[in-house]
């Protein structure tokens, strides 16, 4: 049976597909034609389990030796035991034990090989993808700018799978399949060569279907699966639509397409099992066909006495032999052809090296003593070369003071915040933290000295504990509660089933918009860094709970250099200093009252905002469709 | 003849979470029983699948003759009564018994394989169209995962039980039985007896070994998918984990997923090594035992040399049908199981439906009269909507506000009955709800959701959704409507591109007002909007809400909005507070009456400070 196709409703099936098709954008480059060397470069991680390896070598001459020595022993069996003037019961009941001591021993020399085998492949995959992992999140953040993070899982998960394939199955096939194949040959030749080197014509033959057939099935086999992650699609996305499906009274409409993707799948399916029908079926044909050749020339040399019977009934055995190792062979060839390709997407990720580096000695200092002044000296940035973001920006920040940024959508105001926590290194000017500039800094340390609540909030699938204390051991768990207290979030966490046990499923979608931005305050008080970033996200919160948010917003700012990124005018009313950036540049700075008086861009958004006049309204109606 | 010992071929892999509807329910069989269907398939197919399972019967009958020639021929060698002509002759009828069992076997195996995947086509066809017939509350329980799962896996499962099942288990008990005849006629009972001992394991093998290893397959992906999630979820939060220095934190927490699976996969290979080492073992043994007992009948001249050839080349023949009858037991068990779980499925009833005798309206103008004692969904204990009673005349708009579970949803998803209000609670130009045609009523109805859900097609398609010829001027000047039509031509292929997935991603905004556009070419007498303003920014809501004003005139229309400019001008604002209408008038009058609505309006004042 050629049998079902693993689906994989994790990730989006197209994802999974025909990524080898996409080419990976920026530095990790184009798709190539991988070739072997891919796959060399990933030797190193092979090489601590050379010793398995050999044992494997070994085991496996020991199979594939008893495995051809069977027939050889029934033709012994034969031609001196049985069909022979004086036959002898006592030969043949030596011979039988020594058939089952040969089977034994193959037995379990083939039992110890698979297992010594698979365990030095999942410790190599073990190994790369630990590295992989530690090597993606090493990179900085332009790397993720440039790679889409569906592509990267895509490397650690499946990539790695397949390339652990050809540790294990290439290799297992290549020397035992490979090994059966020459072991055969060799005793055929060596019981009668004539015939043998008939029989030869064979293997060209076997090869040259075989092969052809591959490439048909998998291309066979692609096909299905593209047609069916397709249904898997359209079904996925209209088991969540059907609300609108059903308002909209189209379930005709949609069930026709469904029939659509479906008959297709129901096509293509058939088509793989029809083509890998005829595979099996022709191989099988192959295989009798030989039988029956043999049955003709050895018949004929045994008729003139040139062999005996018991040689032609092993060369009946052997030529049936002959098939499976060549058919696993054959089948090893894809595995080879996509470990190359995913061989060489790992090697291209590898070989990213990170953007921002930690400087040979770092500053060795006390968290206590950093007290948080922050400057920014002629600051220019862009993401791209010739893309300048920021122009020149120097701010001052006193320790414990209060900052807002100000300013229309890309006026440069996250980019700043980027800067301080050294995603990215300015292109010109420097940063400074306490008077050290951050790239003398190691970026660990710098990261616990400099914090960030987001826009987005992010939470991991484990408990609320967790999430606050982001799976630390150096965080206890009054640690915990007492940061939930002091932003307000405790009397929310007590209300969920479990506390701070609950588990949150799907990333936290049992909890609101503003719980989850509480439980993120409090992480950011639970890590309880020195300068404080905030990404000002109330926007969508109900009132109610955007009072909540506030409040806890305030418990967090206190005792830290505070930069805020304001959505809201309104927030920034009691900031220290505000800077207003237009275009990368900043445009305007000041108190609230001060850029209120000076009457520029700062007063005029702040008029601009808010609920306005019903009568302006009408008029920006009509003026839209006159 | 080339047969190999296999594991269970199919790579199969029924759910990552495994969890299942565990109930069975004693539906009574009905016209789209999976079961029932099964039948149905077989029955209009009887003629195939006769003659599919003929032709592999056929075929086993041909290829037993295989080992008995070559026993022949091996007598007649011995006999010295072979020539040059005979072995001619015998080599062709091997041939010939060759290829007539491979095309017979393959065209009978090629047959039943085909219609299994035509029956599975047809199950998923069937589990589609009742799907969609479902309400909402049925799908608001539910994983779309476990959904696929059933839609996927279980009907795969159902047609590999159908026909691979069907195949090996036509092969396996037939080519046993031709076998043990001919064993039996020509040979001898006591030898075949004696060595067949060892291979009535097989079937055992199988079906212990079997599903432990699938179970333990099954823990594999489960791992790899932990794996998978983790490394996304980790990449997604990866400005934080930098941020917060937490990489090493993190890639703790990866090792130990990852170790998880060297773990897991490692037990999957002891099992597979045991049980695809037992299997040839269990082979040898019998055939050891074939050479001793049969060479000692031929060494004391009870058989022929031939025959003890020919024995050994049937002992082999049976293994595969031997391991088969494993595999089938395991593939029916597996089958049924599945389909007794498509049958839950089926059994589902669509509870909002026609009502047998519907009023015979064709069009309905857009009165709504509302008398709601209470709504309680479906498996909740509290209501949800309490003593709500208003009336909204024909061309009316109305305002509904209040916070987030207030009940506004809820209480617009009554009129097309997405959920069912209690009857005569819901009434449209006098009509109870219930007593309309669906149709007629979801026809007079347009909605805009607040998640602004769009298939993944082309906008063109998406805002022509409603409308079953839609031409291209209808959805530009929609689009245009909806102010959306700047950014549609902005895009590559403009009315042409595809959203979603496969396509370019639209923001919130630009989903909303694609499906307020969608709204507008339906042009029904009745239009809701679920807080679908809620993405777009202000001065693009005041466009879109001066042209409602304008197009609906003379037409019914529902606001839910929690920003209340979208709402003031309506003719009259629902206030709603858990569940229950607590305020009801024109803007102006809530001002005055000094309750949450004007609260609400003037924290939305006091917080001039949005940025456009």
């Amino acid at each position: 049976m050629s049998g079902g196709h693993r689906i994989d409703l994790q990730t989006n099936p197209s994802a999974a597909t025909d990524s080898s098709t996409h080419a990976l954008a920026g530095s990790v480059g184009r798709e190539t034609h991988p070739g072997m060397s891919s796959l060399l470069q990933l030797l190193p991680y092979a090489r601590p389990y050379m010793g398995q390896f050999i044992l494997v070598l070994g085991l496996v001459v020991i199979y594939n030796a008893t495995s051809v020595l069977q027939p050889y022993l029934v033709k012994v069996a034969i031609d001196h035991d049985i069909a022979v003037a004086h036959p002898s019961f006592h030969g043949l009941l030596q011979i039988s034990f020594l058939y089952i001591g040969v089977v034994v021993l193959g037995t379990a020399a083939n039992y110890f090989q698979v297992l010594t085998l698979q365990f030095a492949g999942q410790s190599i995959i073990r190994r790369i993808r630990l590295d992989l992992f530690h090597h993606i999140t090493a990179q900085s953040m332009s790397f993720f700018d440039r790679n889409s993070i569906g592509r990267l899982v895509t490397n650690v998960s499946s990539d790695t799978e397949t390339v652990s394939q050809f540790f294990t199955n290439f290799f297992l096939s290549l020397i035992r399949d490979g090994l059966a194949l020459v072991m055969i040959v060799f005793a055929m030749f060596q019981l009668d060569a004539a015939i043998a080197a008939q029989a030869m014509v064979l293997l060209p033959i076997l090869f040259g279907i075989s092969l052809l057939f591959r490439k048909r099935l998998r291309r066979a086999y692609q096909t299905t699966r593209s047609h069916l992650s397709s249904v898997i699609a359209f079904l996925a996305e209209n088991l969540a639509g059907v609300r609108i499906t059903q308002i909209f009274h189209q379930e005709v409409r949609q069930a026709h397409k469904f029939e659509q993707l479906n008959g297709s799948h129901r096509q293509a399916n058939i088509h793989e099992y029809q083509t890998s029908v005829l595979f099996n079926r022709t191989f099988e044909m192959l295989g009798n066909m030989a039988v029956a050749g043999v049955v003709w020339i050895g018949g004929n040399a045994v008729l003139h006495h040139a062999i005996e019977f018991g040689t032609l009934y092993a060369f009946i055995s052997y030529i049936r032999n002959f098939f499976q190792p060549i058919n696993s062979i054959t089948q090893q060839w894809n595995t080879l052809q996509s470990s190359m390709v995913s061989a060489d997407r790992i090697g291209r990720v590898l070989a990213v090296v990170p953007a921002v580096q930690d400087a040979q000695e770092p500053v060795a200092f006390a968290a206590e003593d950093v007290r948080g002044r922050v400057e920014f000296e002629h600051v220019s940035f862009g993401y791209q070369p010739d893309q300048r973001v920021l122009h020149d920006i120097c701010l001052q920040v006193e320790p414990g003071a209060f900052i807002g940024l100000a300013g229309p959508t890309g006026a440069g105001k996250s980019s700043i915040m980027s800067l301080l926590t050294r995603f990215y290194d300015p292109d010109e000017g420097r940063i400074l933290l306490d008077g050290v500039d951050l790239r003398d800094f190691a970026q660990a340390d710098l990261h616990r000295l400099v914090g960030m609540v987001q826009q987005e909030v992010y939470l991991f699938s484990g408990t609320v504990a967790d999430n606050i204390r982001l799976f630390r051991e150096d965080i206890s768990d009054e640690q915990v509660v007492a940061a939930a207290e002091v932003v307000g979030a405790h009397r929310v966490i007590e209300r969920l089933p479990q506390k701070y046990q609950t588990w949150l499923y799907g990333k936290g979608g049992n909890l609101s918009m503003g719980e989850r931005q509480l439980l993120s305050f409090a992480r950011i008080v639970a890590l309880n860094p020195k300068v404080l970033i905030l990404d000002e996200a109330t926007a969508n919160l109900d009132s109610q709970t955007e009072a909540l948010v506030t409040q806890g917003l305030q418990a967090v700012a206190k005792n830290r250099t505070t930069l805020v990124i304001a959505h809201r005018l309104a927030t920034l009313r009691h900031a220290d200093r505000i800077y207003l950036l237009h275009q990368g540049r900043i445009v305007e700075q000041g108190t609230h009252e001060e850029l209120l008086n000076l009457a520029g861009h700062y007063s005029e958004l702040y008029a601009k905002s808010g609920v306005n006049d019903p009568n302006e309204k009408t008029a920006l109606g009509h003026s839209a469709h006159r | 003849m080339i047969r190999t010992y296999c594991v269970e071929a199919e790579d199969d892999f029924v759910s990552h979470r495994g969890v299942y509807l565990a109930r069975k329910l004693g539906v009574e069989e009905t016209s789209d029983q999976p079961a029932h269907l099964l039948r149905q398939f077989a029955r209009a197919h009887r003629r195939s699948y006769s003659l599919s399972i003929l032709s592999i019967i056929a075929s086993e009958a041909i290829t037993v003759q295989f080992p008995s020639l070559l026993g022949r021929f091996t007598d007649a060698l011995q006999a010295g009564r072979l020539t040059g002509q005979l072995v001619v002759v015998y080599s062709l009828w091997l041939l010939l018994v060759g290829v007539a069992y491979v095309v017979l076997y393959g065209l009978g195996q090629w047959w039943n394989g085909r219609m299994g995947r035509v029956f599975e086509y047809e199950l998923r066809k069937q589990l589609f169209d009742h799907w969609q017939t479902l309400p909402t509350a049925y799908f608001r329980h539910r994983s779309i995962g476990d959904l696929l799962n059933h839609a996927m896996n279980d009907v795969r499962t159902v047609r590999e039980a159908m026909s691979g099942g069907l195949n090996m288990l036509t092969n396996a008990v037939f080519l046993l039985v031709a076998t043990l005849v001919m064993t039996f006629r020509t040979i001898s009972i006591e030898l075949t007896l004696a060595s067949i001992i060892p291979l009535l394991f097989l079937p055992l093998f199988v079906v212990y070994w079997g599903p432990k290893i699938r179970n333990a397959s099954r823990r594999v992906q489960e791992g790899l998918s932990d794996m998978a999630d983790l490394t996304e979820e980790s990449l997604s939060a990866i400005r934080l984990i930098k941020a917060t220095a937490n990489e090493e934190v993190e890639g703790g927490r990866f090792g130990q997923r990852v170790q998880e699976i060297v773990g897991r996969q490692m037990s999957v290979f002891r099992l597979q090594a045991l049980f695809q080492s037992l299997i040839p073992l269990t082979g040898s043994i019998s055939f050891a035992i074939a050479l001793l007992y049969g060479g000692y009948l031929t060494v004391t001249h009870q058989i022929l040399l031939g025959s003890f050839v020919a024995f050994t080349l049937y002992l082999t023949m049976i293994i595969t049908p031997l391991q088969q009858m494993g595999f089938v037991f395991n593939f029916f068990q597996r089958g049924s199981a599945s389909l007794a779980r498509l049958t839950v499925l089926f059994g589902e009833r669509a509870d909002i439906a026609d009502p047998p005798h519907p009023v015979s309206v064709s069009h309905l103008t857009g009165t709504l009269e509302i008398d709601l004692p209470e709504f309680v969904y479906p498996n909740a204990d509290t209501p949800s909507l309490r003593n709500i009673h208003f009336t909204v005349m024909a061309g009316q708009t109305v305002g509904i506000v209040g916070r987030t579970g207030a009940g506004k949803t809820t209480l617009v998803n009554l009129l097309p009955r997405i959920f069912d209000p209690p009857p005569g609670a819901v009434r449209i130009d006098g009509y109870d709800v219930h007593a309309l045609r669906l149709q007629v009523l979801r026809e007079a109805i347009a909605y805009v959701p607040q998640d602004g859900f769009l298939f993944s097609t082309t906008i063109a398609e998406n805002i022509g959704f409603g409308k079953d010829q839609a031409n291209s001027d209808e959805v530009a000047q929609a689009a245009r409507h909806a102010a959306f039509w700047q950014e549609i031509e902005d895009f590559p292929a403009g009315m042409e591109t595809v959203v979603g997935e496969r396509g370019v991603s639209l923001s919130g905004g630009q989903r909303q007002r694609a499906s307020m556009a969608r709204a507008f070419v339906k042009d029904a007498p009745i239009l809701i909007l679920d807080d679908s303003l809620s993405a777009v920014d202000m001065n693009t809501e005041k466009r879109i809400i001066a042209n409602i004003h304008r197009l609906r005139e003379g037409k019914t229309t529902l606001i839910i909005a929690h920003r209340l400019s979208a709402v003031r001008h309506a003719d009259f604002i629902l206030v709603l507070d858990e569940g229950r209408l607590v305020e009801r008038g024109s803007h102006e009058e809530l001002l005055h009456r000094n309750g949450i609505y004007a609260t609400l309006y003037r924290l939305q004042e006091s917080e001039k400070g949005e940025l456009a």
